[in-house]
């Protein structure tokens, strides 16, 4: 038991260790906030490269228009407005949440709810149908054929026997 | 010599065809001859697609352009070792690789069954040369890569500079392997279907070709993102990509099932849902396949375009079809033989994994095909990319991590009280724990503190387990803990492989973590002795220089790291300019440590002599590469639990 306490010990410095290694860096971080437009966008060439770390020569023009609009005094949304405007709205890595668009974003979250919704129904069905059937035989199978778990018993008492056997030896 | 590979692929489609015809007469009729008869086809068709991959190797290597494939995809500058793996630079040979493997799998399958005399295995076979007749009938019918030029070229047209690296030679094959190994599964789910088959000797079967396959597809995709981090040269290693998605789908789902199939193994239920999830799996490979061949989405990992893609839509949707009616048909088939006792279990957690491995699987597929139905149904183009994915899969990803740690600890059929409060105290304190002394350290921002709770979490369970294992151990074997801990993993090589997988799946976490949320990037243009700071980094350019390398002209800068005045070393960023397909390439320039990766890239040279520089420092990104080798070690382990179900099989006769 004292072994296991000081594993136990070990892993609470390990794993404490693991934040503060991750957590030095960010300080300094994210803080350029034409990375946090360009994060954002697409690269209109065929590269397909996020903005931010392409370097193609369409990629760069448009990083330096970001740089100097920033520079300007522009807010983001005005910037990406304007970027939009002028090669649409495929530049964005995120298509804007409106219109026939919300679909992608509501989608997955709405079919995890229902997932999650329907995985707890079939748990309370069968936890219910467990608590009816408890001191009878407990679920039914195939007609006349064996169950799994009527040949997993079956399996095992082999095993048992052909052990019993060889210690009786 | 390209009519015997023609031929081989002909004949190839021919055996596939009678494999067929004759496993299912002789499964109709009982009779022993047509069965025997139909697998010795399928190992004809392995022998044949080998036969056609050696002659059009021979072609590659040789250049011989009057090959049209070898004339596309290589040239005599090309070095020998980078023409051979151009075999799946293009469409036709991608194909061909993918029918060597496939029948390989073929052959593999009847080799390791060859002493039962099953006609179920019969059934599985049939299933394999069912998908051989549609390989070996698109490389006879529909891309041949054995099409012959009537006036060869003088110079072919060279190796798309992309695949020109070491990391290509080895990555497709890896991840084929995976991918085209789900036909094993999916051919065990149909067979049980076909053959009325019930008995948890099959799933046995099946979990261990899932978790090969798995394992194998796995370590693609990180092979992959190496690639991408080393050769595309912008920073990251994993950008939302389509083809990138349509590897990591079918892992998805197969990670979801290798997770039910324990409950079907233990408890006889979820039968109909793991039966969906071998066919999803497979389907979703395909899918894949059909994702990089099609060019239906815009990609940088699509090296080999073309017009198959319909082909490759119409085996999904006739193959899912036949999947699903077989399904509805043994409905009674697949009815669960017990019924679960409570929801909080091992088995309720399970269920709850597998809704959220087939969210995020969801979520991925349909951020990746959007952009088409988007622009089918309101005419404008869209992107769908990292930043949407980054917002909708990661809360979905964050969720699974802490069920990695919840699951295993639940005991199966009911957790109690006492049962939860002792596993599970210790973990969330070491959980809250690290996120309280990450904060003031600069750990901010829902997501990174939830992934360091999580992974903090996870590490305290996978700890916790093993050790008490370890004590467990202790009162029947005395041994010291380091050989204590190798015994308790040989006595259940399966649980404990599992939990070193998950101790891999944290390492990713935590990986990925600290080299996005903690990326630090600088840019600037250059002149020599000029310097760039980044993080505790300083980087001098010392000079630019220009030479011939192999078949490019490659620009080379020197750029000097010092860190607190002392030199550490020069990296050597670069840009290759490839003179045959006049396409230029970054060569990122790397210096890596185990806490962070230095990453230079040369931007390019400027009109005034500069050079543009970009740096990146990636903290902990070691962790992403190194805990999918853990990853992989421990799949070797749970994989080695072969002689435990021998042991079994010799006693049950």
């Amino acid at each position: 038991m004292r072994r296991a306490g000081a594993a136990v010990a070990l892993l609470v410095v390990l794993a404490g260790g693991i934040a503060p290694a991750v957590a030095t860096e960010s300080a300094a971080g994210r803080k350029d906030p034409a990375r946090a437009i360009t994060s954002q966008l697409i690269c209109p060439c065929s590269c397909g490269e996020i903005l931010s770390g392409c370097t193609c020569d369409t990629g760069k023009a448009m990083q330096g228009f970001v740089t100097d609009a920033l520079k300007t005094g522009k807010g983001k949304d005005q910037i990406v407005a304007s970027l939009v405007a002028k090669y649409g709205e495929v530049i964005r890595g995120a298509p804007k949440a409106e219109g026939f668009n919300l679909i992608v974003w509501i989608a997955p979250f709405v079919a995890t709810v229902i997932g999650f919704f329907i995985a707890a129904f079939v748990l309370r069905r069968w936890v219910g149908r467990r608590r009816v059937t408890a001191g009878g035989p407990v679920g039914g199978g195939l007609i006349g054929a064996p169950t799994t778990a009527d040949q997993d018993l079956a399996r095992l008492r082999a095993r048992a026997e052909a052990e019993l056997k060889r210690m009786g030896e | 010599m390209s009519e015997i590979g023609r031929l081989a692929i002909i004949l190839g489609f021919a055996c596939s065809c009678y494999a067929v015809l004759s496993i299912a007469w002789g499964l109709r009729t009982g009779m022993a001859g047509p069965l025997k008869s139909g697998r010795r086809a399928v190992w004809i068709v392995c022998g044949l697609t080998l036969l056609a991959t050696i002659v059009l190797e021979r072609a590659l290597v040789a250049r011989d352009f009057s090959y049209r494939y070898v004339a596309e995809h290589t040239s005599l500058d090309l070095p020998p070792y980078y023409a051979a793996s151009a075999l799946w630079a293009g469409q036709e040979g991608s194909l061909l690789l993918w029918l060597l493997i496939l029948s390989s799998y073929g052959a593999a399958f009847l080799w390791c069954y060859r002493k039962r005399f099953d006609p179920f295995y019969d059934a599985v076979a049939m299933v394999v040369a069912t998908v051989m007749i549609f390989f070996t009938g698109l490389l006879t019918f529909v891309c041949s890569p054995f099409r012959i030029l009537a006036t060869p070229p003088a110079d072919g047209n060279g190796l798309n500079p992309l695949l020109q690296d070491p990391g290509m030679m080895i990555h497709p094959p890896i991840l084929y392997t995976g991918y085209v190994g789900f036909i094993i599964p999916f051919a065990f789910g149909i067979a049980v279907l076909l053959m009325n088959r019930t008995g948890t000797r099959w799933i046995e079967e099946v979990r261990r070709w899932t978790l090969f396959n798995w394992m194998f597809l796995g370590f693609g995709v990180l092979l992959g993102a190496r690639w991408a981090y080393i050769e595309l040269g912008w920073g990251g290693y994993w950008g939302w990509d389509p083809v990138e998605n349509a590897s990591l789908m079918p892992w998805l789902v197969g990670t979801a099932f290798l997770h039910s199939v324990m409950i079907e193994q233990r408890r006889g239920m979820l039968k109909t849902w793991n039966v969906a999830l071998i066919v999803l799996t497979f389907e979703l490979s395909i899918f894949g396949t059909f994702l990089t061949r099609s060019g239906v989405l815009t990609s940088v990992h699509s090296f080999a375009e073309s017009d198959i893609g319909p082909w490759f839509l119409g085996f999904i949707l006739i193959s899912s079809t036949a999947a699903t009616a077989l399904i509805l048909y043994r409905k009674v088939l697949l009815e669960s033989e017990n019924r679960m006792d409570a929801v909080v279990s091992r088995e309720g957690s399970f269920l709850f994994n597998n809704v959220l491995f087939v969210a995020l699987t969801f979520a991925t597929f349909l951020g990746t095909t959007f952009p088409v139905i988007s622009e089918a149904v309101t005419g404008e183009k869209i992107s769908v990319s990292a930043p949407f994915f980054n917002r909708v899969n990661v809360p979905i990803a964050l969720a699974l991590l802490l069920l990695t740690g919840i699951g295993p600890v639940l005991s199966w059929k009911r957790a109690t009280a006492s049962v939860l409060k002792r596993n599970f105290i210790l973990p969330i304190f070491v959980g809250v724990l690290a996120t309280l002394v990450g904060i003031p350290f600069g750990l901010h921002g829902v997501y990174p503190i939830v992934c360091v709770a999580g992974a903090a979490f996870v590490l305290a369970t996978i700890v916790m387990e093993f050790a008490r294992g370890i004590q467990a151990r202790k009162d029947t074997e005395p041994a010291a803990p380091p050989m204590a801990m190798v015994h308790l993993v040989q006595k259940n090589k399966r649980r404990y492989g599992g939990y070193i997988v998950h101790f891999g799946v944290v390492m990713i976490f935590v990986g990925v973590l600290g080299s996005s949320v903690f990326q630090k990037e600088a840019h600037a243009p250059l002149k020599p002795g000029e310097s760039l700071a980044i993080g505790p980094y300083s980087l001098t350019l010392r000079g630019v220089e220009e030479k011939q390398i192999k078949n490019a002209m490659q620009t080379r800068a020197a750029v000097d790291v010092s860190q607190g005045g002392k030199r550490l070393q020069t990296m050597h960023p670069s840009k290759a300019f490839y003179s045959k397909s006049q396409q230029p390439m970054t060569e990122v320039a790397l210096r890596p440590t185990p806490a962070e990766d230095l990453y230079l890239i040369l931007g390019g040279v400027n009109d005034d002599g500069s050079v543009s520089i970009q740096a990146y420092i990636n903290p902990l990104v070691s962790l992403v590469w190194l805990g999918g080798i853990v990853m992989v070690f421990g799949t070797l382990i749970a994989l080695s639990d072969r002689m435990r179900l021998k042991r079994e099989e010799k006693l049950l006769g």
